[in-house]
């Protein structure tokens, strides 16, 4: 056991699929205690980081320590100290609630005693009491995404790992999940959270590294990512008409670095010193159009995302709505 | 750190328990685990009139191939598919541990399958067994082989329906080569030879010396440790097969 210091300390970590490098030399440390976010878009290699930490799969190269265990050489006593919530509930349907935390508690080699009490305890913090004795397949999506989260819980782990908590669920209990797991960090876990909602790291993490292509791209506090981008100012503008490249002769505009088009909307970025809101004003009257909005925004973590990254922050969002499989129907009664 | 057996034990039990939960212990299953090859056997044995000894252990035999491997060789797949296999994997269990359990839970039923097949039938076709010891044995070797044996179909396939017709694949050849209709001895010599190297043939020779002997013969202790490598060798395939897929 080593590096007690920080609840994951990464160096070096590498993961290939066959030919195709997933995870690329990484390093980073998470210190204990805190909510710690890997940000970054669809294939970034967010879940195999993750899946790396949890002892699910080897890495190719480099190291990690997990509360003071070698993933790779202590694998079993790194899982005893962790919790892992995937990015899909991996409840079992035909199983009940309390069934489904006790099987948890089995695996994890919580005492017989009291397997049972803490499984109800979770049920009650997780406002699942009144379902304990039903099928989880009889549960809603938010139900069965907070038994999976308790279910992780049922060791009283010192890290717990969360993989896209609240992708697909609705805004209450989203809302629900994300007070939770605050709740949780304030009763000492740390949380190591995999996000592509960039609010969501912003409300809840101290600490992001963001990960694009396998690289961490940047690392830092939500205000340090911020502060990456000062000096630019941010203006959202939309006009009473879009007229063909548009975009380009904005990029035009003196003091101009960038613009992003969302629907009618653009978001120019420009030096701090550039009086851009009036060469605005004077670009829409020069074509003839009126300016139906125009806003200067402070920087947020979402600019911070697209500048350092170079993607669209929608990327991240569309593609994960896409790609989110159904969950396969299990009736326990396929034969072969 | 030495092995925690004791550990290792328990938590496969747990799991075997879950899986039953889950899986096996569900009409349509058992349905299809006795019908299937009763119906096999019936359609093949009942105009040659063969001697109810070699009926109760061909049936026996067949009734846990079909019982174990229907469920085991998709149990892992569906886990892999709704992410429930994730969850074991993230636990602190080894991979041993996962996949004895895995393995377990078609053993208990392979066990519980045979015996509902095999005690009416002695009773009715008044067949004596001659040392119900020895047949428990040979039925308990076979449901952990063919249980491992569905672990490795479970662990090639990616889907339900590859996992069906893999077994499928190995279950239909092995009935028909393996002594369990026709006598090893009546059938042609090559035949005999790829009968050797197919684990119901040890099955179905087991159950038969056990039920005619009384004594532990060097043939009966062949069997039961063909059977015993057999199973090891599956499972240990079936570990390295997973293991590479996850990594």
């Amino acid at each position: 056991m080593t590096h007690l210091q920080n609840a994951v300390a990464v160096d070096g970590l590498t993961k290939y699929y066959g030919k195709l490098l997933a995870v690329d030399r990484i390093d980073f440390d998470v210190e204990q205690g805190s909510i710690f976010g890997l940000l970054g878009p669809n294939g970034a290699g967010k879940s195999t980081t993750v899946g790396m930490l949890a002892g699910l799969t080897k890495p190719s190269a480099g190291k990690a320590i997990v509360l003071g265990f070698d993933v790779t050489h202590e694998t079993i006593r790194a899982k005893q100290q962790i919790g892992m919530v995937p990015e899909l509930s991996n409840v079992y349907d035909e199983m009940t609630a309390l069934e489904n935390l006790v099987f948890a508690g089995q695996l994890y080699g919580v005492p017989r005693k009291e397997i049972r009490s803490r499984a109800k305890e979770l049920l009650e913090i997780f406002g699942l009491s009144n379902r304990a004795t039903d099928l989880v397949g009889a549960l809603s999506k938010g139900m069965k995404r907070r038994l999976t989260i308790a279910c992780a819980l049922i060791h009283k782990p010192k890290l717990l790992f969360l993989d896209e908590p609240t992708t697909g669920l609705d805004v209450q209990s989203a809302r629900l999940v994300r007070e939770l797991i605050r709740r949780l960090n304030k009763d000492g876990v740390t949380v190591f959270l995999t996000t592509h909602y960039i609010e969501e790291a912003d409300q809840l993490c101290e600490q992001i590294a963001i990960i694009n292509r396998g690289k961490i791209v940047a690392l830092g506090s939500p205000e340090k990512l911020k502060a990456r981008i000062k000096g630019v100012k941010v203006i959202e503008v939309s006009f009473s008409k879009t007229l063909a490249n548009m975009e380009g002769e904005l990029q035009h505009i003196s003091g101009v670095d960038e613009i992003h088009t969302f629907g009618d909307e653009f978001r120019v970025f420009a030096k701090e010193s550039a009086d851009i809101v009036a060469d605005l004003v004077d670009y829409a009257r020069t074509r003839g159009l009126a300016v139906n909005s125009i806003n200067t925004v402070k920087p947020s973590l979402e600019e911070a995302f697209i500048k350092i990254t170079g993607l669209d922050s929608e990327i991240m969002m569309s593609e994960k709505e896409r790609i989110k499989p159904e969950r396969g129907g299990r009736s326990g009664n396929e034969l072969g | 750190m030495g092995t925690n057996w004791v550990d290792i034990l328990i938590k496969a039990f747990y799991i075997a328990k879950k899986d039953a939960k889950v899986y096996y212990f569900k009409a349509p299953n058992l349905t299809y685990g006795l019908l299937m090859p009763v119906s096999l056997f019936l359609a093949f044995s009942i105009a040659g009139q063969i001697n109810p000894r070699l009926i109760a252990s061909g049936l026996t035999s067949l009734v846990i191939l079909f019982g174990t491997t229907s469920i085991e060789a998709v149990a892992i797949v569906l886990e892999k598919q709704t992410g429930t296999f994730e969850r074991l994997l993230a636990a602190p269990v080894s991979f041993f541990t996962l996949l004895l359990g895995k393995a377990l839970s078609g053993f208990l039923f392979g066990l519980v399958i045979a015996t509902v097949i095999l005690v009416p039938f002695a009773s009715v076709s008044e067949t004596a067994v001659a040392n119900p010891l020895l047949v428990f044995i040979a039925i308990a070797f076979s449901s952990l082989t063919f249980s491992a044996l569905g672990v490795l179909v479970s662990a090639y396939a990616n889907w339900v329906p590859e996992a069906q017709m893999l077994s499928n694949f190995l279950r239909f050849p092995m009935a028909f080569l393996s002594g369990t209709f026709v006598p090893l001895e009546l059938m042609p010599s090559h035949l005999e030879v790829v009968a050797r190297f197919l684990p119901l043939t040890y099955s179905v020779e087991a159950l038969r010396t056990s039920m005619t002997d009384s004594a532990i013969t060097p043939a009966y202790l062949l069997d039961i440790l063909a059977l015993g490598l057999f199973s090891f060798a599956f499972l240990a395939i079936a570990a390295k097969v997973l293991q590479k897929r996850i990594d």
